[in-house]
């Protein structure tokens, strides 16, 4: 999958904004949105905050999790354990890229947020290799992979799944079973 | 969009009920599963009809609204998003009866009454010609260049088939129990898990494919 696509799929993800126009409910087709007023918080799509804000329709409410105390726990968190810890949205880094690129004024303490999301991101993206490797190592033919985001997955896919599916080939030659593959 | 949509699943009785942005949202999970599934999976022409339907309502109702209104271009925002999905989806489904035109012919061929059919009638209908235009121009390029003995193709040797072992991500929706991942060998055991709701999973396609057509996973 195209990171793009994986994007489009955390745009519709709700965000806060406050609004600076009166609109009454919007019927979109996928849930009705609204009614806007003035400084009053309203949830919509991260697709729809992020067109209102270039159209300086808005200011955006950062989400709970975009914190820096609260990122800095979940950095430690995420150190100490040896496992993937659960990450407070599942779409967190295309969350914090695309509303720190469309509304870096609305965000405190912007260049910090993006610095810890993107520590967090090496740690786990370094978890991940060194458990693809022992996965790999350990010659096993299925893995539980909770945790893990959809952007992280994406970023070893094409490597991953290959290297498994010519290992199953191979597997199965030894043991005998001829297969045709033409994939 | 506020009102219900009637959905009528035809292999069954019951007719399910759902408002649009389900339909959206399953639409989306089978754009997914399309995506990253080997094989042709089931059409979802109703979804895909019942998107349409929607978004020719909205544009309908756009040329009534007044010029410059805001809402408009919120709501064409909407439809262009859910027009990428759609054609994105049907790009993809496409380029896989491309790919195994003569696989999935041959499923059609071998499927049984009660089997709802994998391809939607136009795709049947693509296939069928991208069939024969191929066949034809193999024939005038090449083929009838050739000694007599070695003018067909035969289907069981050029026909390129999905890899069903090819290793997919997964994300569990309903629990199930016992799901062999590995048939037993001589020198490995017979490999079993259980699938509990929620969790995620990297195994080969073949085990869960009854399991991505039921919805009871879906692919990631």
């Amino acid at each position: 999958m195209d990171p793009a696509e994986v994007e489009f799929l955390a745009e519709k993800e709700l965000v806060k904004i406050v609004p600076n126009f009166t609109q009454d409910k919007i019927f979109l087709i996928g849930g009705d949105i609204g009614p806007f007023s003035p400084s009053l918080p309203v949830s919509v799509p991260l697709w729809m905050a992020v067109n209102l804000k270039q159209g300086q329709k808005c200011r955006l409410v950062p989400p709970d999790w975009m914190d820096v105390e609260k990122l800095k726990d979940k950095k430690q968190e995420e150190m100490d354990s040896k496992f993937f810890t659960a990450m407070p949205s599942d779409q967190y880094m295309e969350v914090t890229q695309l509303i720190l690129k469309s509304a870096t004024d609305d965000i405190p303490h912007a260049d910090e947020i993006r610095t810890l999301v993107k520590d967090i991101w090496d740690l786990r993206i370094a978890k991940l290799r060194s458990s693809i490797d022992t996965f790999v190592r350990s010659d096993a033919t299925h893995a539980k992979l909770n945790h893990l985001t959809l952007m992280e997955l994406n970023t070893v896919r094409p490597f991953l799944t290959q290297a498994l599916d010519h290992m199953h080939v191979l597997r199965n030659n030894i043991s005998g079973r001829i297969q045709s593959t033409q994939d | 969009m506020s009102e219900l949509e009637e959905f009528g699943d035809e292999s069954s009785e019951e007719v399910e009920v759902l408002t649009a942005a389900e339909v959206l949202s399953k639409l989306e999970q089978a754009w997914a599963d399309e995506k990253f599934a080997p094989d042709l999976l089931e059409a979802k022409t109703d979804l895909v009809e019942c998107m349409l339907e929607q978004i020719n309502e909205m544009e309908e109702n756009i040329q009534r609204a007044k010029r410059g209104d805001f809402k408009v271009s919120l709501h064409r925002m909407e439809i262009d998003r859910i027009r990428y999905l759609l054609s994105s989806y049907l790009r993809c489904r496409l380029m896989k009866i491309e790919k195994h035109t003569t696989h999935i012919l041959e499923q059609e061929q071998m499927r049984k009454e009660e089997e709802n059919s994998r391809l939607s009638p136009e795709e049947y209908t693509f296939a069928k010609e991208y069939q024969a235009s191929m066949e034809g121009h193999f024939k005038n390029i090449a083929l009838r260049h050739m000694p007599p003995n070695l003018q067909s193709l035969d289907p069981k040797q050029t026909a390129v088939r999905p890899n069903l072992d090819s290793y997919v991500f997964l994300r569990v929706a309903e629990d199930t129990q016992g799901v062999l991942v590995e048939e037993e060998t001589v020198d490995t055991g017979e490999e079993i898990v259980d699938l509990e709701k929620g969790d995620q999973h990297i195994m080969r396609y073949r085990p869960v494919v009854p399991l991505v057509a039921s919805g009871a996973v879906t692919l990631i």
